[in-house]
């Protein structure tokens, strides 16, 4: 199978306008994907299916991936006039980076026998706009998939035709697969309770003492 | 002296009267003495597979159903009369020929009416005028 | 009929070839040879289940062999396996709808408690949580042994229940209830979380 490269360059001649990168994954897996823009997505992904050199007719799964606002600090040297001489000094740079989530589709040609291409859809952030466009136009098998991905990490796929949740109940409001989700404190007895496990006891112990007899618990630490 | 034909009637209605009813009554008697009714919306509740029930039980079916059966139907009786007709074929006079060959025909030409009808598309917005 | 027969008479007579019993006694010898399990698994411990029914170990032996598929004609739930918190609803509908007497078996880890799910935010902490339990297996899944075992002190749970009394069976209880309440499908969580009359926690004792 050609390159990644060489499927960017041929994808950019056939859908103009389209925004690929290419995203290395430095992992001993060593599968790099391609970064596709929102709006030309279905066009890139019907022009890897149906292109005759790829025929990637087969898209065997669909993930969702969470990426939580950070900042990194980094520490650079800058040199700087300091009581008259030239020093070099210090600074650090907060860099804040907004969180957003992900959709990565793997395609793989069963006509061929080739693959996979890994290609990623990126929202514009975690709330409002959550919001990829649908797949499943152009991949059927990608519908329910999307649709769990929808339910666990709240991606709103346009063009979907049947965005129902498809593991928690429709009346459950939140999607438990997002890194910052907090399950309801309904938490019991644990006999050797370490770790998370140990934080959400303390917490449960200082919201509701009454239930379990968490005053020894309190008392003992 | 030999009792009547029909005693043994009566004492078989008799039995068979007796035979079901008893555990009928032991049952009553049990629930009067031992065991009371705890009747409940749900377990008294029609639907049995845990879910709740939706929508009304009385589902209507097309009338566009009843002709399928009706066609399906000729066709079933007309397997009756040919498979038999197949197994002595060697063996029967050309009249039998013509005269299935009648039968099938006038079949199909139910079969041609039925279907410049629209009986055999399924499922169609308005019926046939 | 609260009146026990003194046991020593009992096999004098018997020696005699004189069985007595009371009704009591005949009453939970029927009930407890044929208990018939509602068909239904959840689980991986559904296949130790139908292993459990199957020709190895035949079920059959012990009178529980009928698996019904409707709650109404049915003695004894069979809690084999994860219990999602989208199934718990389901599973308390279909234990009331069973006539009493009714017994439930919670069979795993994960029927018992969560099992190696507790911590997963769609998975029930235990079904015992909504509905009674009398007998649990623990195991991740229980060997068919296990369940034959649970079967066992469940008829003699059953041989030891009183038609009469103060303790009488809960069935024969007027007071006692035989439907429990349906957990909702809340915005975060199943409303309630728990059946507070039914279910409390246990408590905590470090030393």
């Amino acid at each position: 199978m050609e390159s990644l490269e060489e499927i960017k360059t041929r994808v950019e001649a056939a859908v103009p306008g389209a925004d690929i990168s290419i995203i290395p994954n430095p992992g001993p897996a060593n599968q790099p994907s391609l970064l596709i823009d929102n709006e030309h997505a279905p066009h890139v992904a019907r022009f890897l299916r149906d292109d005759p050199a790829l025929r990637l007719d087969h898209c065997s799964n669909v993930t969702g991936v969470d990426w939580l606002d950070r900042t990194v600090t980094k520490k650079v040297k800058v040199k700087k006039l300091v009581e008259g001489e030239e020093k070099e000094v210090e600074e650090t740079h907060e860099e804040f980076f907004p969180g957003y989530l992900e959709s990565v589709y793997h395609l793989y040609s069963m006509a061929l026998k080739q693959g996979p291409v890994i290609i990623r859809m990126r929202t514009a952030d975690r709330g409002e706009g959550a919001r990829l466009p649908s797949l499943t136009p152009v991949y059927r098998s990608a519908d329910f998939q999307e649709r769990e991905i929808f339910d666990l990490y709240g991606i709103r796929f346009d063009g979907h035709p049947d965005l129902r949740r498809i593991l928690m109940w429709d009346e459950f409001e939140d999607y438990p697969m997002r890194k910052d989700y907090r399950e309801p404190d309904d938490y019991e007895y644990e006999p050797t309770p370490h770790d998370d496990v140990l934080e959400k006891a303390k917490q449960h112990y200082s919201t509701r003492p009454q239930l379990d007899g968490a005053e020894e618990l309190t008392a003992q630490e | 002296m030999t009792p009547n034909p029909y005693f043994f009637i009566v004492i078989f209605v008799g039995v068979a009267v007796v035979f079901p009813l008893m555990p009928l009554g032991l049952a009553w008697l049990w629930r009067h003495f031992f065991q009371p009714p705890k009747p409940g919306a749900q377990k008294n509740a029609t639907y049995e597979c845990g879910v709740e029930s939706l929508g009304e039980a009385h589902v209507q079916f097309q009338s566009q159903y009843y002709l399928y059966c009706i066609i399906f139907l000729i066709f079933d009786v007309e397997a009756v009369f040919l498979v038999p007709f197949a197994v002595a074929f060697t063996g029967l006079p050309v009249g039998a020929f013509v005269a299935i060959l009648i039968f099938l025909l006038l079949l199909i030409e139910g079969l041609v009416w039925a279907w410049s009808k629209g009986c055999l598309s399924w499922a169609r917005e308005k019926s046939v005028e | 009929m609260s009146e026990q027969i003194d046991e020593g008479l009992k096999s004098e007579l018997q020696k005699q070839g004189i069985w007595v019993t009371s009704t009591q006694e005949l009453y939970n010898w029927g009930r407890r040879n044929s208990i018939w399990p509602l068909q239904f698994g959840l689980a991986c411990c559904a296949i130790e289940m139908i292993a459990t029914a199957a020709s190895r170990y035949d079920l059959a032996r012990f009178g529980g062999e009928v698996f019904r598929p409707s709650p109404r004609q049915a003695d004894l739930m069979i809690v084999a396996g994860t219990v999602t918190k989208k199934m718990a609803p389901q599973i308390v509908r279909l234990y009331n709808q069973m006539p009493d007497p009714k017994y439930v078996i919670s069979m795993g880890a994960c029927a018992i408690s969560g099992g190696p799910f507790k911590q997963g935010y769609n998975v029930l902490k235990g079904i015992d949580r909504y509905i009674p339990v009398d007998v649990y297996i623990p195991g991740c899944p229980p060997r068919p042994e296990a369940l034959l075992h649970a079967f066992m002190e469940l008829q003699r749970k059953i041989d030891g229940q009183k038609l009469t009394g103060e303790n009488k069976a809960a069935h024969l209880d007027r007071a006692q209830p035989s439907e429990f309440p349906v957990p909702a499908f809340g915005a975060h969580d199943l409303e309630p979380p728990s059946n507070l009359d039914l279910f409390r926690p246990p408590q905590i004792e470090r030393v």
